[in-house]
C-alpha cells in the first residue's frame, strides 16, 4: 500500500471544540499519529454536547464517549488524559512535545501562559517543532483575552451582518459557522505549508491563526468594498448581482423528511437563455416573453415580483423532480437538502461514498465526515473511530513518553493522568 | 528577503470563482501561481463590487481582487488550437495544476489529468467542481447557492417563515477552495517525497457539507432533521441575555446565559453602574437574575407550566436590558462587556471590521499598490501568520498582464531544449 503523505509524523493535539480538532483530524486522516490531550479537569464541552447516541428505548446514552458532535471531529486520534493544571502534567506534556513534529492548540493566550505552552518554551525543547496557535483573537493585542467560540465569532467577523434577509435582525446562520471549515482548514493549510518548509530546511516555526483574521479574510470582498469605496454592504437575502432569479423557492412538502417537512429548491439563473429555459421547464411561455422579465436588467429591476411568480410556480413541484428538470435544461439548481438527504437519500453522495461508517464501542456503528478530497494515489481514511476519553493514556505514556508501569501508577494516584 | 513556505512551487491554474481562492492561498504562501484566463476573463472578473474610482471592468472587480492576490495572469484562448497547445506546454512546466471547470472540459482540450500525468508523472492535478468527478450528479450545473443548498447547510439558516438563507461570501466555493488547498499541499508533500503525482478530486458539495455542524450526526444517531430556528434560536423561550440586541448604532449578539464567562449578575452590576438596572435589585427580579443560567434553563425546559408563569418577569428584565444596550454604541458595549468577561460579541459591519481595534493594533490590514490605477489601497490581510516564512500579499494581476513574460519564458525554455 502507498505510504500516506503524513505517515511517520506525530501531532500533539492540545486543541478543543471544533476549530482545532478538525484540522488535526485531517492530519490523522492522511497518515499522522495524532495524540489528543484531554482532561476531566478541563473537559472538551463537545463530549457533553449532543447529539448523543441513543439507547434501545430512545433515551440518550450518558457518557463522555457518545457525542456525535465530538466524535465526528476526532476520528483516528489517540486520547491521553493529562491534567495540565499540575506541574507534573506539564512535564509530561513537554516530554510528548519533544517527540512530536506538530503541536496544535486553540486555547486562549491566558491558558497557554498558564500551562507554559508558549512557543519560546516549546521551541527550546524541540526546535524542529511546528507549533500552531489558533486562539480567537490572536496571541497579542487589546482583545487578546476576549471570550468566545464559533457562536461569537460569527457576529464579530461580519458573517451575521452580511447573511440573511435585510428585514430581519442579524441573528446569524444557525450554526457556529467558522468552526468547521474556515478555521480548521486555514490552520491545516498553514501547518502543511510549514511542513514543506521544514522538509526543505529542517526548520520548525510558529504558525499563528487568529480566528478573527482567518474569518474576516474569508469575507474579504465586503471589507475591501468598505476600504476601497467606503461602502457598507448589508445582507441581501439570497440574491446575487449577476443572476435573477437567484434564491430558494418553495416546493411541495416532503412528509418523509422527519422533523423538517418544508421543501425548497435553490436555483441561479445568470443568462437570458437560462431564463427562457426556466420558463419552458415551468411551462410558462407567457412569462418568457414578458418584457418585465426578459433581460437580466429587467429581472433585477423587478426582482420582488419575479420572486413571487417563481414561488407560485415552483410550489407545484416536488423538489427532486424540479431539480432534475432544471438540470436537464442546464440551469444550476439543487434541492435544499437536509441531513437525511445527505446520508440516506442523495444518490450522488452515496455513490461517492463520502461518509465513512465506523464501529464504535459505545455508540455502535456511526457516520463520520470522510476525507476532504479524493486523492487518487494517497486516499486518506479514518483508521479508527473517535477515542474514548483517556483510551490511550497507558499506551501513550509507555510507548511514546517512555514511562514505566510503576511511574504510571503513581501519576494516576496523584491525579496527573485524569 | 524572507524565505517563503512554497518557494519553488509552480502552480498553473485554470480557475474562476470556484477555485480562485485556493490559488490565492498558495500564491500568498510563496508559490508562483499563473492564472490562465479566457480573453475576456472569467465571471469573477466581472462581478461587482468594482473599485469606484475607475471604470467597472475586468481589472477593477473587488470580488476578483480578494481571491486572486499574488498571482500572474496569462490570457490563452482554449477554444483555439494555438491556445490549447500553449496551455499544455505551460501546464507541463507546473508542479501543480489547479482547475475548476465542468467535468470533461479540460480533457476535451487536451488538458485532462491522464494525458498530462502520462507525460509528467509528478504532477499534482487538483480539480474543484460542484459535485466531484464521479457519481450521478458529476455533470450537474453548479453555482454557489446550489452548493450551499445541496450540502445541507442552507436548511439550517434563516427564520422558519422565510426561505432558507444563503450564507454571504460564496461559502460553498470558499469551502471547496480551502479544502482543496489542504488536499493539494498533502499531494505536494507526497510528490516531493515519492516523485508520484496524483489527481485530487474536490467536491464543493462535500466540502461545504462539513458545515452542517451537528445535523449529520443528529440524523445518523437520532433519525431527526435539524431545522432552521431563526432569531429565537434553539431555546424554547426568549431569555434575557441571549440573542440579538440593538445597540445605539448597530447590534450585539449575547450568550451571557451560556456556561462560559461571567454570569448575568455581572451584567446587572454593569447596568446598575450606569443607572439603568431599574428594579432588578428587587424581588422577584433579583433572584431571577441571580439564577439566569443554563442550568436553570434546562430545569425550565422540563417544566413548561413554571416556565410560562415566569415569562412576564423575564420579559420585564429583558425590557430593561434592551434599553440598556440601546443606550450604548455597539463597539463600546462589546469592548466593555468583554472586559467584564461577559460572553457576547458585536455584530460587525464592514466598517466595524475596518475600525476593529484588535485588527488595527495587530496591523492586520495590508497596503497594495495599484500602479495602473494610481492608487494605494488598504486591503484585508492574511488568514494566518508564519514566523519564519511570512505570508506576503501581492497585487492581483490585470487580465493578461503576464502573457508576454510567461510565453517568452516558455519559448526560451523550448529553445534551450
Amino acid at each position: 500500500m502507498t505510504r500516506l503523505p503524513l505517515e511517520g509524523l506525530r501531532v500533539a493535539d492540545f486543541s478543543w471544540f471544533g476549530a482545532g480538532p478538525i484540522g488535526a483530524q485531517t492530519l490523522a486522516t492522511f497518515g499522522a499519529e495524532v495524540v489528543r490531550i484531554e482532561s476531566e479537569a478541563k473537559l472538551d464541552s463537545l463530549r457533553i454536547a449532543g447529539p448523543f447516541a441513543l439507547n434501545a428505548d430512545g433515551t440518550p446514552k450518558s457518557s463522555y464517549n457518545v457525542s456525535g458532535y465530538f466524535n465526528n471531529f476526532n476520528a483516528g486520534k489517540l486520547s491521553v488524559q493529562l491534567n495540565l493544571n499540575l506541574e507534573k502534567g506539564q512535564e509530561l506534556a513537554y516530554r510528548l512535545i519533544e517527540k512530536s513534529d506538530i503541536f496544535l492548540t486553540n486555547f486562549t493566550p491566558r491558558v497557554i501562559d498558564k500551562w507554559n505552552l508558549r512557543y519560546e518554551q516549546l521551541a527550546a525543547l524541540n526546535p524542529k517543532l511546528i507549533a500552531a496557535y489558533a486562539p480567537m483573537q490572536g496571541l497579542e493585542g487589546p482583545h487578546r483575552d476576549f471570550l468566545g467560540f464559533g457562536a461569537v465569532l460569527t457576529p464579530v467577523t461580519g458573517i451575521s451582518h452580511m447573511s440573511g434577509f435585510p428585514n430581519r435582525p442579524p441573528f446569524g446562520v444557525g450554526t457556529n459557522y467558522p468552526d468547521y471549515v474556515i478555521n480548521p482548514g486555514h490552520t491545516c493549510t498553514a501547518i502543511l505549508a510549514a511542513l514543506r518548509y521544514r522538509n526543505r530546511t529542517g526548520k520548525g516555526q510558529r504558525v499563528e491563526l487568529p480566528q478573527i483574521e482567518s474569518v474576516v479574510n474569508a469575507l474579504g470582498t465586503a471589507v475591501a468594498d468598505y476600504l476601497a469605496n467606503g461602502t457598507v454592504q448589508v445582507r441581501s437575502a439570497n440574491r446575487h448581482p449577476l443572476a435573477a432569479p437567484h434564491g430558494a423557492f418553495p416546493c411541495l412538502e416532503d412528509p418523509e423528511s422527519i422533523g423538517s417537512v418544508d421543501r425548497w429548491i435553490a436555483l441561479a439563473c445568470y443568462t437570458d437563455l437560462q431564463w427562457q429555459r426556466l420558463c419552458q421547464v415551468l411551462d410558462r411561455q407567457a412569462l418568457a416573453s414578458d418584457p418585465a422579465f426578459s433581460t437580466l436588467e429587467a429581472r433585477k429591476l423587478n426582482e420582488d415580483a419575479l420572486e413571487s411568480q417563481m414561488a407560485e410556480l415552483t410550489s407545484e413541484w416536488r423538489a427532486e423532480d424540479l431539480m432534475a428538470a432544471l438540470q436537464a435544461a442546464g440551469i444550476p439548481a439543487g434541492v435544499v437538502q437536509n441531513a437525511q438527504d445527505m446520508l440516506d437519500r442523495d444518490p450522488h453522495m452515496r455513490s461517492r461514498g463520502y461518509y465513512q461508517y465506523l464501529d464504535h464501542p459505545e455508540t455502535g456503528r456511526a457516520a463520520y465526515d470522510g476525507p476532504l478530497a479524493v486523492l487518487s494515489a494517497t486516499p486518506g481514511h479514518h483508521r479508527a473511530p473517535a477515542p474514548l476519553l483517556g483510551e490511550h493514556t497507558l499506551d501513550v505514556c509507555q510507548r511514546i513518553i517512555g514511562l514505566e508501569m510503576d511511574e504510571i501508577a503513581t501519576l494516576l494516584a496523584e491525579g496527573v493522568l485524569v | 528577503m524572507a524565505e517563503r513556505a512554497l518557494d519553488g512551487l509552480r502552480v498553473v491554474e485554470f480557475t474562476d470563482e470556484l477555485g480562485s481562492y485556493c490559488g490565492r492561498l498558495l500564491a500568498d504562501l510563496g508559490a508562483e501561481v499563473i492564472k490562465v484566463e479566457p480573453p475576456t476573463g472569467g465571471r469573477e472578473r466581472h462581478t461587482p463590487p468594482f473599485y469606484r474610482a475607475a471604470a467597472p471592468g475586468p481589472d477593477t472587480s473587488l470580488a476578483f481582487w480578494v481571491h486572486n492576490t499574488s498571482k500572474k495572469s496569462v490570457v490563452l484562448d482554449l477554444e483555439t488550437e494555438a491556445g490549447r497547445v500553449m496551455a499544455r506546454t505551460l501546464a507541463l512546466t507546473a508542479n501543480v495544476l489547479l482547475e475548476d471547470n465542468p467535468v470533461g472540459f479540460m480533457a476535451a482540450r487536451g488538458l485532462g489529468f491522464e494525458s498530462l500525468h502520462a507525460e509528467l508523472p509528478a504532477l499534482v492535478y487538483t480539480s474543484i467542481t460542484g459535485f466531484g468527478q464521479t457519481g450521478p450528479h458529476a455533470g450537474y450545473a453548479y453555482s454557489d447557492i446550489v452548493g450551499q443548498a445541496m450540502a445541507g447547510v442552507m436548511t439550517l439558516a434563516g427564520e422558519p417563515a422565510d426561505p432558507p438563507n444563503m450564507i454571504y461570501g460564496q461559502q460553498a466555493n470558499l469551502s471547496a477552495s480551502i479544502q482543496a488547498a489542504q488536499a493539494t499541499l498533502l499531494a505536494v508533500l507526497h510528490a516531493e517525497a515519492a516523485g508520484e503525482g496524483q489527481m485530487v478530486d474536490v467536491s464543493a458539495q462535500e466540502a461545504q457539507s462539513m458545515n452542517q455542524e451537528t445535523a449529520m450526526q443528529q440524523w445518523d444517531l437520532q433519525k431527526t432533521n435539524r431545522k432552521r430556528t431563526g432569531e429565537k434560536g434553539a431555546l424554547p423561550l426568549t431569555l434575557p441575555g441571549f440573542g440579538v440586541y440593538r445597540a445605539r448604532d448597530g447590534y450585539l449578539m449575547c450568550y451571557v446565559v451560556a456556561p462560559a464567562g461571567a454570569g448575568f449578575p455581572v451584567l446587572v452590576d454593569w447596568m446598575r453602574e450606569r443607572g439603568m438596572a431599574g428594579d432588578l435589585d428587587e424581588e422577584p427580579y433579583r433572584e431571577l437574575c441571580q439564577n439566569l443560567n443554563f442550568g436553570t434553563l434546562t430545569q425550565l425546559a422540563k417544566d413548561p407550566a413554571r416556565a410560562a408563569a415566569m415569562i412576564p418577569d423575564l420579559e420585564h428584565i429583558n425590557e430593561l436590558l434592551r434599553a440598556f444596550f440601546a443606550s450604548l454604541s455597539a463597539t463600546e458595549a462589546y469592548e466593555e462587556g468583554q472586559r467584564r468577561l461577559l460572553l457576547h460579541g458585536i455584530v460587525s459591519t464592514p466598517r466595524d471590521l475596518a475600525e476593529n481595534s484588535q485588527l488595527r493594533a495587530r496591523q492586520w490590514f495590508t497596503q497594495l499598490e495599484f500602479d495602473y490605477l494610481n492608487a494605494v489601497l488598504e486591503f484585508p490581510g492574511a488568514p494566518y501568520r508564519l514566523s519564519e516564512t511570512p505570508v506576503q500579499i501581492g497585487r492581483p494581476p490585470r487580465l493578461g498582464e503576464h502573457t508576454d513574460e510567461v510565453l517568452a519564458s516558455l519559448a526560451a525554455a523550448r529553445r534551450r531544449g
